[in-house]
This record gives structure tokens, C-alpha cells and sequence, in this order.
């Protein structure tokens, strides 16, 4: 009696202990998530003029993750990364978002780098609850409204174009005119740049328009000079810029000019312009505050060289290291018992986060997921070095 | 102002002029539209890039190599994309110079995407602008107008005192009579594939050092060159020099005195415009029929 007493009280205590603790989700049921790994997807362009905000930012995660791994891992597993190309276009990055989350059942994507391809993708996105770190795309729609799983560590259009409004202010700019292109992605700085500049109580002195192929600016170049702007914000691709940047210079018109991120490489942006001392007066900002021969990056430089060894470090490598950096980190906050939901709520508390390249913290929170507001303002000297010319953080 | 926005779009009328030709020529011999014929010049210029800026061989030896490409380019297009399908309807045969077009665009992203965004390629002459009278010039902006007028030229000597640009322009005018007085029009098809290649060649070279290269610079280029040709009549190879000296003017001078804003858009409306009035365009005359 005594005995059956006690078999019936430890199964008692057994089924309340196991009812009161609901067993953790097992590796086998978390998508991308083995015993001994975690498999992260990327999507961006792999060839193409694109390819530097796809294949070189992969290139970067790619070189975080070796590092991590070959110090053992997050909690005890490997990072795994499959790529997927997107050619820069929707179409192509709904393939690819849509092969990464069904068939190669990623845990979560550090990839975009197209801002109209990455845009397309959302709605899929974030119906699959997949968690996605946007390393390179700008385009607001990513991250306003809010989605659950959506998080920016990259720049947005409009945190850069209110960070032109201000470096111009900073300056000492008083009469700003703007020279920029008038399709999707050029409207995504456009309007936000107008709203900011309304906002700051500016008029601009003149307004340009710009096509993506165009090869000359003479029109544009007689007009901005006419309204003798102290500064020109430029939303132009680095091609129209270029001929932008030429064709001023041809006018001996040289007034401050204001870049942002999609002309991201100093330095290869001299060469495409081809006139000595045009770009002499331009700033263009970088998601990252390093340059690619800063000591302080000299690790990343070793590691890319190690996995890519025709590769220098890039900025547009950097766009991954820090992307990866913050995926990491969540990943190891997150714990041995990892899930999708544990990840995401662990990126909503990221808070004050510091990367090795990012220009300022990064900090998420429940209902922003724009996580960096600290643009890099980068300045080549003539045929010399690219300098940090300031970071600034706007809200 | 004026004389600044008639340099500037007599420099984009060189480049157009350089796409139509080659288009007009293929079309006067063939009956049909090269959807890749910017594609072709895309590729070219990549070989003059590689030529002269990665291997460091001179100017010359890149235009000669961008040439050589453009022509050999066009050998294999009609080969592959319009020999087996020549007794096929038209909507075939222009699919099939489309599909080329995405052929060589993949080609140009696999082989050189890598290198860089836009490519720079360096200019024949100093970058310094030099002042002639009051007005500024970029030293390139002429060596494109010239070398385009050079082309040109030679282009028309070869139309009218060679044989083959004779059996050319003998089968643009009557392909049937052609054949019957023994001209191997097959010959001649595969030839203006490969001297609109070529032209295609020149012009990459000419302009490179101003629109930079990529991988997809050649349906941009495409456009406005098709654009000459239509407007100033589809098989007039001077009707087609006419139509892309009009377009870059118009496109200049809308943007100069009218705004930015109406640039692109203003070129095409006057396009529009003629053709309502003049569908031949300019100085085309009857529509071809394909042998």
C-alpha cells in the first residue's frame, strides 16, 4: 500500500513537473537551427553595377562569421551563410527571399541591398516571421511602419536626407539647392529631403532633375550656377554624379556638394568623375566610420584578404561586418535554447550596441527598428586619403 | 548659355548618331531591328577597357580590339540569331535579337561586373576643359564629335566605292533583284551584322571616357539611337544623322530653356509629334520587305 502510495505520488510529481515546464523548442524545430548550426540566408546583387552592396557586404558577413566560428561558434554552433542572387531587381529578390525561407529554411536573413529589390520583399518577409537585418537597402518602406521582424542596422533614406539638411547647416550653408534623380529611388531621398528642408525652414535656391543614364549636365550646370547655391545636395547615382561632378567643373562651378550613401566609395567615385580637383569640395556620407585602411579595422582587412585574396577590405564590405556584428549578438543573447521569438525580442532591446564600424551605437527598440542614426561624412583629399569629416546623428 | 547647350547636345547627337547608324544598317539589309545593337557596343567597350586600362596596351591597339570585338560580336549574332530564323515572321526574328541582348548583358555582368559600379575609362586627350572664344570645352567632347564624323565618313565612302558596301546598299534597295543578279545576300547580311558591330565598337570607345561603362549602358543607348533612326526615317542612313543631330539638340535646349524636368521627355514628344504628320519619318522612304 505504502509503495503504490509513493509510485502514485511520483507520478503525480512527474506529470505536474512536466506540465509545469513545457519542454524548450528542440534544435529540429527551429527553421536553420541544428545541434551544431545556424544557417543565415542573404539576398543582393552578385555581378552587375549593383554588386558592391550585395556581393562585397556578403563578403564582409561571410568574414564575421569564419571569425566567429573559428572561435567556436554562438553557444556552442556554426554559422552557416547561403546566398542567393537578386540582380538588384523586386522580381529577383522575391525569388530569392522566397528559396531562402522555403527551401533552404533559413533561421534568419543579414542580406538587401538594393532599396527597391529589398522594398518588394517585405511583405514576405515579415508574413514568414523570419527575422531579417537589412545590410545595406535604405528604403524607408523597410522599416516604417514598423514590421515585428524587420530591423535596420543600415542608414534610411530619410535619416540621410535629414542628414544632409544638417551637415549643410553645419557648414554654414545659407543658400542650398538640390540636384537629384526623379525615379523610385531617387524619390525615397527626394520627398524626405524636401520635407526636412521645409522643415528647417529652407527654400532651395534651385532644383535639378537628373535621369540615371544621363551623359551630360550642362543644362543642370548653368542653372545651379545661375542661383549661386553655397551648397548642392546631390540624390544621384555615382554615374549621373559623375557627369554632374564633370561637367560643373568644365564650368569652373565648385560650391560645396553633398553626396549620400549610394555614392559610398570616395575614392572610386574621383576616378569615375576624371577630372583632377572636381570632387574636391564633396561630401558624401558612409554607413561606416572607418576607412578600409583605418588600423583600427585591421583584423577585417586580414580576414577578407584571408577569404578573398584578389579582394582589398571595402567600405561595402564593412556594410556586412557590422550588419553581421549585430546579428551575432543577438544570436548570443539569445541563448543556447534559440528561437526565432527569443531573437527578435533580444534585437528589440539592443540598446546602445557598438560595432566595429558603424558611425554610432545601434539601438532598436519595439517601434523603431531604424537602428542606426548616425550617418559618416566622408571627404577625399584630391588624389590622396579618404577622411572622416563628421558623424551626425539625427533623430 | 546657347553655344554651351549646342556643344553639349551636339556631343550626345555623335553618340546617338553612332547607335542609329549601326541599327539602320542592319535594318536596310536585313528587314530587321538588333535589339542587342547597344549590347554589342557594351561589350566592345569592356574589350577596349581591358585592353587599354587593365593590360596597358596603347589607345590604338583598345580601338582596334574594341573593333575587332564589335565585328566579331556582330559575325556571330547573325549566326546565331538571325540565320536560323531568316524565313521566320519579324516578331520572332526581333525576339531573338532581344534574347541576345540579355545574353550579352549577362555576359557583360559575369565576366566584368565584378570590376567596379561604372568604370572609368581614361580620355584620349587632356581632361583639362580648354576655352574656345568664351566658350568651355571638354577636349573629349570633340574628339567624340569629330571621331563620330570621321566614322560617318568613312562610313559613306564604303557604301559608295567599295563593292561589298555596293551589295549592300544593292540589297537594301531590292533584295530579290540582288539575288538575281548573283549577289550572295547571305554574304551580305552576315557583313552588316559585323560592320554594324563594329560601328558599335567605334562608337564604345568614342564615348566610354564620357558615359563610363556598365553592364547595362547598352539599352539606354539603344533607345536614343533607335529613337534617331525612327525620326528621321528607318532605312535613311542620313535621315537617321538628321534625327540624332535633332534629338540631342532638342533634348539640350528643352532642359536648358525649358527645365531639367523636360530633358528626356521633350525629345520623344517631338518624335511624336513627326511621325504623326510623317510616319516615314524625316526622310524615310517606303517600309522594307525582307528577302
Amino acid at each position: 500500500m505504502r509503495q503504490r502510495l509513493q509510485l502514485i505520488t511520483g507520478a503525480i510529481l512527474l506529470m505536474a513537473g512536466t506540465i509545469g515546464t513545457a519542454p524548450p523548442a528542440q534544435a529540429a524545430d527551429v527553421p536553420g537551427v541544428t545541434d551544431t548550426e545556424i544557417t543565415i540566408g542573404s539576398f543582393g546583387p552578385l555581378a552587375g553595377p549593383g554588386y558592391l552592396y550585395g556581393r562585397l557586404a556578403m563578403n564582409g558577413v561571410q568574414a564575421v562569421f569564419d571569425t566567429v566560428n573559428a572561435a567556436g561558434g554562438v553557444n556552442g554552433r556554426k554559422l552557416t551563410l547561403v546566398r542567393e542572387d537578386d540582380r538588384c531587381e523586386p522580381a529577383g529578390a522575391i525569388a530569392a527571399v522566397r528559396k531562402l525561407i522555403f527551401d533552404d529554411k533559413v533561421f534568419a536573413i543579414d542580406g538587401g541591398g538594393c532599396s527597391n529589390a529589398a522594398a518588394a520583399v517585405r511583405a514576405d518577409v515579415e508574413q514568414a516571421g523570419v527575422p531579417w537585418i537589412v545590410f545595406a537597402a535604405v528604403h524607408d518602406a523597410l522599416t516604417v511602419p514598423t514590421a515585428p521582424n524587420i530591423f535596420s542596422p543600415a542608414l534610411t533614406a530619410t535619416i540621410e536626407s535629414k542628414a544632409q539638411v544638417v551637415f549643410a547647416q553645419q557648414q554654414g550653408a545659407k543658400r542650398i539647392a538640390v540636384i537629384s534623380m526623379r525615379d523610385s529611388w531617387g524619390r525615397s531621398r527626394y520627398d524626405p529631403l524636401m520635407a526636412a528642408l521645409k522643415t528647417a525652414g529652407i527654400t532651395p535656391v534651385a532644383d535639378e532633375e537628373m535621369s540615371p543614364d544621363a551623359n551630360d549636365a550642362t543644362a543642370q550646370v548653368l542653372h545651379l550656377k545661375a542661383a549661386n547655391p553655397d551648397a548642392v545636395i546631390v540624390i544621384l547615382y555615382p554615374k549621373p554624379a559623375a557627369v554632374f561632378l564633370r561637367d560643373a567643373a568644365k564650368f569652373a562651378f565648385k560650391p560645396m556638394t553633398i553626396g549620400q550613401s549610394g555614392i559610398g566609395d570616395p575614392a572610386a567615385f574621383e576616378e569615375q568623375v576624371g577630372v583632377p580637383g572636381a570632387t574636391a569640395n564633396f561630401n558624401t556620407i558612409a554607413m561606416v566610420k572607418v576607412t578600409p585602411d583605418d588600423p583600427a579595422v585591421a583584423h577585417w582587412r586580414d580576414a577578407v584578404t584571408k577569404l578573398y585574396p584578389n579582394d582589398r577590405l571595402s567600405t561595402f564590405n564593412m556594410f556586412g561586418i557590422g550588419s553581421a556584428e549585430v546579428l551575432v549578438e543577438a544570436l548570443r543573447r539569445s541563448g543556447r535554447d534559440l528561437t526565432r521569438e527569443k531573437f527578435i525580442a533580444e534585437m528589440n532591446h539592443l540598446t546602445k550596441f557598438e560595432t566595429d564600424v558603424y558611425g554610432g551605437p545601434i539601438t532598436c527598440t519595439p517601434t523603431d527598428h531604424r537602428c542606426n542614426k548616425s550617418p559618416v561624412w566622408l571627404k577625399k583629399d584630391p588624389g590622396g586619403a579618404i577622411h572622416v569629416v563628421a558623424i551626425t546623428t539625427v533623430d | 548659355m546657347l553655344a554651351y547647350l549646342v556643344l553639349a547636345g551636339l556631343t550626345n547627337s555623335a553618340i546617338y548618331a553612332l547607335v542609329g547608324i549601326g541599327i539602320v544598317l542592319i535594318f536596310k539589309a536585313t528587314g530587321t531591328i538588333n535589339f542587342a545593337q547597344g549590347d554589342v557596343l557594351m561589350v566592345a567597350g569592356y574589350v577596349a577597357y581591358m585592353l587599354h586600362v587593365a593590360l596597358h596596351l596603347s589607345y590604338p591597339v583598345a580601338v582596334l580590339g574594341a573593333l575587332a570585338a564589335g565585328f566579331a560580336i556582330g559575325m556571330l549574332s547573325e549566326r546565331l540569331a538571325f540565320r536560323p530564323l531568316k524565313s521566320a515572321d519579324t516578331i520572332s526574328l526581333v525576339l531573338a535579337t532581344v534574347g541576345l541582348s540579355f545574353i550579352l548583358k549577362g555576359f557583360g555582368r559575369l565576366i566584368w561586373g565584378g570590376l567596379g559600379d561604372y568604370l572609368s575609362f581614361p580620355s584620349l586627350v587632356t581632361d583639362t576643359p580648354i576655352m574656345m572664344g568664351d566658350i568651355i570645352i571638354i577636349p573629349q567632347q570633340l574628339v567624340v564629335i569629330g571621331g563620330a564624323t570621321l566614322v560617318i565618313a568613312c562610313f559613306a565612302v564604303f557604301f559608295k566605292f567599295t563593292p561589298l558596301g555596293r551589295m549592300m546598299q544593292a540589297t537594301a534597295d531590292n533584295r530579290r533583284a540582288a539575288l538575281l543578279v548573283g549577289i550572295r545576300v547571305d554574304r551580305v547580311h552576315l557583313m552588316a551584322f559585323a560592320v554594324g558591330g563594329a560601328l558599335a565598337g567605334a562608337a564604345a570607345v568614342l564615348m566610354a571616357p564620357i558615359t563610363l561603362l556598365y553592364p547595362d549602358i547598352g539599352f539606354p543607348l539603344f533607345i536614343k539611337g533607335f529613337a534617331a533612326a525612327v525620326f528621321g526615317g528607318l532605312n535613311s542612313l542620313p535621315g537617321t544623322l538628321l534625327g540624332a543631330v535633332a534629338i540631342g539638340l532638342i533634348e539640350s535646349l528643352a532642359g536648358g530653356y525649358l527645365g531639367s524636368g523636360f530633358l528626356d521627355v521633350s525629345a520623344f514628344l517631338v518624335i511624336m509629334a513627326v511621325l504623326l504628320v510623317r510616319p516615314r519619318g524625316l526622310l524615310g522612304s517606303a517600309a522594307l520587305r525582307r528577302a
